[in-house]
């Protein structure tokens, strides 16, 4: 349900709100145990059946916020247990990134055809004659689907004349492109953590709010109140985000507010990628490796590397925008602390590998930065010192839209290597990203570009993002027309 | 004519309470203008802090011809617009 507000997203909201004010306002952070009642307030449940499990998982939800990890449910702990060791700054969460809180799920049916009320027991009944394990009957003058012969192939649900068999699929299960959601003993989703990529579409699909990733919020305004230069590479989806008025020349003085030193945009990093990629494509591809594919996706890049370990050196080295980005950061002055904040779940993820790690200190999503804004009292209506962000060039934040990487890599690769043929192939959402990676293996894809997005839409729909699809298109191609560079290559900026 | 003007707040508060929600629910409502047999100009008008947020949990607020609405909600803001049209 991504780019829909939902109650889902309000409760989300108020806790990354409640914990950056918490970090603010106080050094010493006992009050934590007051939160949960302040979200949900008196004895009437608004959300569940009951106003205990509702402050039960709020509570669950602040301790995700702050780095820590879940408590389990049939042990005593208080919910403050650790917030002292975790008000660092510095990096401290450990895996999982992205866990479920086991006592909000629902236990949805997993993959099931059901007969619903449509069913009018009709005479001719269909369903029946089509079932090839003869697991649909009629008891009591309807329908019914035994379900232990079932195979779930969905032949009645196709046959019915009045749409009245349903297939019910777990909603986190379906989102998830790599099928890493199983179930535990109390039929509960389950995440597989050696399967999943942390690309976060189970977080933003789950209808309970059940699940949840992990957050920086906490550790950066530690940082900030320690007094360490912090500077924001932020993500050119962020265009559009933060509502209307909320333009990429308001940033300086809102993160200024919020004590930050400096912002500069991650398509200044995608510009010197696109360039970068555009040489690695023209000069080796199809003669050393059969195809390229992009890596500035990293639940892709992951499940790339997974799907073609023969094939490993075809997903390009080259340092992801986000890397790049902070490498230019960190040259201007070393001492300064780079914070990403993007759309993206995965990206918390890529920044715990040591490499990245070096160079990329903190990770937030849009969703968490706009908590912070609204604990700083940050109105983007009142600023007036405006400052443009011209770092770069129309191509670097194309990067935010799906397609947008390979419109980017392929228009100066025509600039620089105007004799070299270039094929494309693309895809959204892991699951069709995995049928084209096997389309490579089988050796389909020779000569080609691959670009992975493993969230429909690109970037501009990751599970951190505040917008539907649509809107957030048009503001980043208007914030690409505003850019003062056409074609990454000619950015003056990437040279540095 | 008639002319309902909607101001809905995008200060921070209401923008992280799905005040940008309640403009596609409008622009959703524009669309079936013609089956709703709703003759009126409809106008979304952005606008910055209104005020009422910081006296906590007001958000989202949305201005209607000057009614003001506290935790406005979609189809809350929509039955408000149709009824002010009808009028």
């Amino acid at each position: 349900m991504q780019g829909i507000y939902t109650s889902v997203t309000k409760i989300r909201r108020q806790v990354f709100a409640a914990v950056a004010k918490l970090a603010y306002e106080h050094d010493e952070y006992s009050s934590i145990e007051e939160l949960p009642y302040q979200i949900i307030p008196g004895e009437v449940p608004t959300y569940r059946d009951s106003v205990f499990v509702e402050r039960a998982i709020v509570g669950e939800r602040l301790r995700l916020a702050m780095g820590l990890p879940l408590r389990r449910a049939d042990e005593h702990s208080a919910l403050s247990k650790g917030v002292t060791e975790c008000a660092v700054p510095k990096k401290f969460f450990s895996a999982p990134l992205v866990d479920v809180i086991s006592f909000a799920c629902n236990a949805c049916p997993t993959n099931s055809y059901e007969v619903s009320n449509n069913c009018r027991g009709c005479l001719a009944h269909p369903c029946t004659s089509v079932c090839p394990v003869k697991a649909i009957s009629i008891v009591d003058g309807k329908s019914f689907i035994d379900k232990e012969k079932c195979v779930r192939c969905g032949r009645c649900q196709q046959a019915c004349p009045y749409s009245a068999i349903v297939h019910y699929d777990r909603p986190c299960a379906a989102a998830c492109g790599v099928d890493a959601i199983g179930s535990d003993d109390l039929g509960r989703a389950k995440i597989d953590h050696d399967k999943c990529v942390s690309c976060g579409q189970c977080i933003v699909n789950c209808p309970f709010g059940a699940i949840a990733d992990k957050s920086e919020i906490f550790q950066i305004i530690q940082s900030i109140k320690r007094g360490d230069k912090v500077c924001a590479a932020i993500a050119p989806s962020f265009a559009g985000q933060l509502g209307p008025l909320a333009t990429a020349e308001k940033l300086h003085e809102a993160f200024k507010i919020l004590g930050f030193d400096d912002v500069v945009e991650v398509a200044l990093g995608a510009d010197k990628g696109a360039v970068a990629e555009a040489h690695h494509y023209a000069h080796k591809i199809p003669e050393e490796q059969p195809f390229l594919a992009t890596s500035c996706c990293p639940s892709w890049s992951v499940l790339a590397k997974r799907t073609l370990p023969d094939l490993v050196d075809c997903v390009s080295e080259s340092d992801t925008p986000m890397i790049e980005t902070a490498k230019v950061i960190k040259k201007r002055n070393p001492n300064t602390k780079v914070v990403f904040v993007g759309p993206c779940v995965a990206k918390k993820l890529e920044a715990t590998r040591k490499i990245v790690a070096g160079y990329v200190d903190f990770v937030i999503t849009f969703e968490e930065l706009m908590g912070m804004f609204v604990a700083k009292g940050v109105e983007f209506g009142d600023l007036t010192n405006d400052e443009p962000l011209n770092d770069a060039s129309a191509d670097g934040r194309g990067y935010a839209v799906a397609g947008g990487v390979a419109d980017a890599i392929v228009k100066n690769i025509n600039a620089l290597y105007p004799d070299k043929e270039v094929k494309v192939d693309r895809a959204e959402g892991l699951k069709d990203c995995k049928k084209m990676l096997m389309l490579a293996k089988a050796g389909k894809r020779n000569g080609y570009l691959l670009e992975g997005m493993a969230c429909p839409g690109g970037c501009i729909g990751g599970a951190g993002t505040l917008m539907p699809l649509n809107k957030a298109s048009a503001a980043v191609k208007k914030y690409q027309n505003d850019s003062p560079y056409e074609i990454a290559k000619d950015n003056p900026n990437i040279d540095e | 004519m008639k002319k309902v003007k909607i101001e809905v707040c995008s200060g921070s508060e209401c923008v992280m309470m799905g005040s940008m929600d309640i403009i596609e629910a409008i622009e959703g409502l524009k669309q079936v203008k013609q089956q709703l047999k709703l003759k009126a100009q409809i106008e979304i008008v952005p606008c910055k802090c209104l005020g009422p947020c910081k006296n906590e949990n007001l958000a989202p607020v949305v201005k209607i011809n000057d009614e003001l609405i506290t935790q406005a909600t979609g189809d809350m803001v929509m039955s408000k617009i149709i009824a002010a049209i009808k009028d």
